[in-house]
């Protein structure tokens, strides 16, 4: 990981705890995230599965030319042979017959049909000499004494020796091509000429048996674009093609057309001593069905993955905000809670220290009255002796409810220490209330005790248990606002647990708000009111003490809240 | 009943004055200690209580070590532990030290009274 990058890393996750602590913007996180993760994944998908198409593609164009390239260069040296063994029978009929029996009719005749016998394409043979003139013909027509002086190919073959026409029709009506050599009169200095006419189908036999499976058309085109052989895709033989531009001599020429909005790979070679130029068609791979499943598979590929890198990161984004936002309303709630218990342990020191300060003093006032009785009591009436046992009794009375006031300051200072006792829930419930009927009773909310007599006590912790209804109750009053009840009831399913339910008949609250209720930090007092932390706390120190609470409210109709608690709690 | 010796052990002199005075109303002989050496250097001499009242917060040495002290040398004699202090673990602690009880202040004279009559018969 360069510097850079973690910087940048850090930057990043600095405003992202900024904006969390700050505005609690998870949703933002989530999003900035997301896109994150987003970037990290696809970035290196998209770009990875374009470069392998891309290479790949690449990989197959030029795999696809050299195969070409070979089919090609193949079926050029397959017709050059072909061309050259028929030349050679030619040749060879030629030089094997002496000049004499070029000049015997019969002879002649005879060497077509044997010809013909071996190789069914020619049409006719004919012996024509130095000056043009055809002097022996064997074949289906009658061309003796036929004048070819002036015909182009005549010159050619007297100084070529050898000639191979292009195919045509001529008068015969089918479309064939000529195959001619000269030979030398012995002891005349003079040329003639052996004229063969061999039927193109020979020809386009030969030529279809070439075409492989590895290309869809081959054919052969003279120099000036008209077709030699039949072509499965431009037409029939005679007809004109159009080639783009003529090949290179002595090489495979390759390039790439489009018909009918396919692209089509074309060789193109010249035939050795032909006037043919040689072509090869092949449908490029890259548009052909392969090409496109191979295309669509990729395709499914990518979407499937992506699909499942949503997932991934939906599922991640979710986790990690929600670890995140967990973590840090723990971290709150821890803070918020030791401050909480700090304060409370302060303001506990400081009421156990009033309440001993003030106990000593009152007990002093106390046995003094209460001296003061005892000795009245043995004294004979006197005048205002009533009247100050009386005002002893108010004496006796102020030191009653003082008290009751240090006791319950010291109470509460003793839920700064956690210790386990046997409690009588009940009576724990009557304390609660005595620090909240002021209250209540300033606010016309009335308090319905219905207790279970025979409620087991249960081991648990005081302090906690105490600040447990206290919360619950005040946050009752707190709803109920002016003039409501509170009903407290107490239960025993069974010897192991007890129920406490405290119902009001406040506002009540809807199912979203019941789903966040203990959610720390979470209040539906108007703001600056509640911290949100009550019910948190409360639903803590429940568990803790190893019950649980539920709750149970309906708009309009009231709230009521049911703490479980163990008979028996054991601390792990 | 016969007479039952009390040794009120309390910094507040006035308090331990007038209490004193009151448990003598009903019945009960008394001596006061205003502090915990005090108490243990009455409880040397030839005086011995059948119960003590013991303030737990003095000025020299804590009620609970004037408790054990007790405890170790006159396992006979009961200790009432009567305070103004309310930590939350004093009666355990207390009781676990051998008090026969933990009453706090301001406490009802006769509440009392009876107390000490329960600390006394425990070993009569």
């Amino acid at each position: 990981m360069t510097t850079t990058f973690k910087k940048k890393l850090t930057h990043f996750l600095s405003i992202a705890f900024f904006l969390m602590d700050k505005s609690r913007s998870y949703r933002r996180f989530r999003l900035m995230f997301s896109g994150v993760m987003f970037v990290i994944i696809f970035a290196p998908l998209v770009i990875v599965t374009g470069l392998s198409s891309f290479e790949y593609r690449e990989l197959l164009l030029k795999e696809e030319r050299s195969q070409l390239y070979w089919n090609a260069e193949g079926a050029q040296k397959t017709i050059e042979a072909f061309m050259a063994k028929l030349t050679s029978v030619v040749r060879f009929v030629s030089k094997d017959r002496g000049c004499d029996d070029l000049l015997d009719q019969y002879v002649v005749s005879k060497l077509l049909v044997n010809l013909k016998e071996e190789y069914p394409g020619f049409v006719d043979l004919g012996v024509i000499d130095h000056n043009g003139i055809q002097q022996v013909y064997a074949g289906p027509f009658r061309l003796e004494g036929y004048d070819y002086s002036d015909q182009d190919w005549f010159s050619k073959v007297l100084a070529r020796e050898i000639y191979i026409s292009e195919v045509y029709m001529g008068f015969r009506e089918i479309p064939h091509f000529v195959i001619a050599v000269s030979f030398k009169i012995p002891d005349k200095e003079e040329y003639w000429i052996l004229r063969a006419s061999i039927d193109y189908e020979k020809l386009q036999k030969y030529i279809s048996t070439i075409n492989t499976k590895a290309s869809q058309d081959i054919f052969l085109v003279n120099h000036d674009g008209v077709l030699q052989t039949r072509s499965n895709m431009f037409g029939e033989v005679l007809e004109k093609y159009n080639m783009p531009s003529k090949p290179e001599k002595g090489k495979i020429t390759i390039n790439v057309s489009k018909l009918d909005s396919v692209s089509y790979l074309k060789a193109y070679a010249y035939i050795k001593n032909t006037p043919w130029i040689m072509a090869i068609v092949k449908e490029q791979y890259i548009y052909g069905d392969e090409w496109s499943s191979f295309q669509f598979r990729r395709r499914l590929i990518f979407i499937g993955c992506s699909l499942l890198a949503l997932v991934v990161i939906y599922q991640l984004v979710n986790f990690v905000t929600d670890r995140l936002r967990e973590s840090n309303e723990k971290r709150d709630l821890l803070m918020v809670e030791a401050e909480h218990s700090n304060k409370l342990a302060s303001v506990g020191r400081l009421a156990a220290g009033v309440a001993h300060e003030i106990n000593n003093p009152l007990a002093i006032i106390d046995q003094k009255a209460g001296l003061m009785t005892d000795l009245f009591g043995l004294t004979e009436d006197f005048k205002h002796k009533e009247k100050l046992v009386k005002s002893i009794d108010g004496i006796h009375n102020a030191v009653e409810r003082c008290k009751v006031i240090t006791h319950r300051l010291l109470g509460f200072a003793r839920r700064m220490d956690v210790v386990y006792e046997r409690i009588d829930i009940n009576a724990l419930l009557q304390e609660v209330l005595g620090f909240l009927e002021q209250e209540a009773l300033f606010n016309h909310i009335y308090f319905e005790l219905v207790f279970d007599e025979n409620l087991p006590m249960i081991f648990s912790d005081r302090g906690q248990l105490q600040q447990v209804f206290l919360n619950i109750i005040n946050n009752g009053i707190d709803a109920i606002g002016n003039d409501g009840e509170i009903v407290l009831t107490t239960s025993s399913k069974d010897n192991a647990t007890i129920d406490v339910s405290i119902c009001d008949n406040g506002p009540g609250m809807n199912s979203e708000i019941i789903k966040r209720i203990f959610d720390p930090f979470f209040s539906t007092k108007e703001a600056g009111k509640g911290t949100g932390l009550g019910l948190s706390i409360t639903y803590g120190l429940v568990k803790k003490l190893g019950g649980h609470i539920s709750v149970d409210s309906e708009v309009g109709q009231g709230t009521t809240f049911t703490v479980s608690l163990p008979v028996n709690f054991t601390q792990d | 009943m016969e007479n039952i010796k009390l040794l009120i052990v309390d910094d507040e002199e006035e308090f331990a004055a007038t209490l004193a005075e009151r448990l003598e109303l009903r019945g009960f002989s008394s001596k006061s200690a205003s502090c915990g050496n005090n108490a243990l250097e009455v409880l040397a001499s030839n005086f011995s209580p059948d119960v003590v009242l013991l303030d737990l917060k003095m000025p020299d040495i804590s009620g609970f070590e004037v408790l054990i002290e007790i405890k170790e040398k006159y396992p006979s004699i009961e200790v009432i532990m009567l305070t103004g202090h309310g930590a939350a673990t004093g009666g355990k602690d207390s009781k676990e030290r051998g008090a026969f009880d933990y009453i706090m202040k301001p406490v009802d004279i006769n509440e009392l009274a009876g107390k000490i009559k329960a600390a006394y018969l425990k070993n009569a």
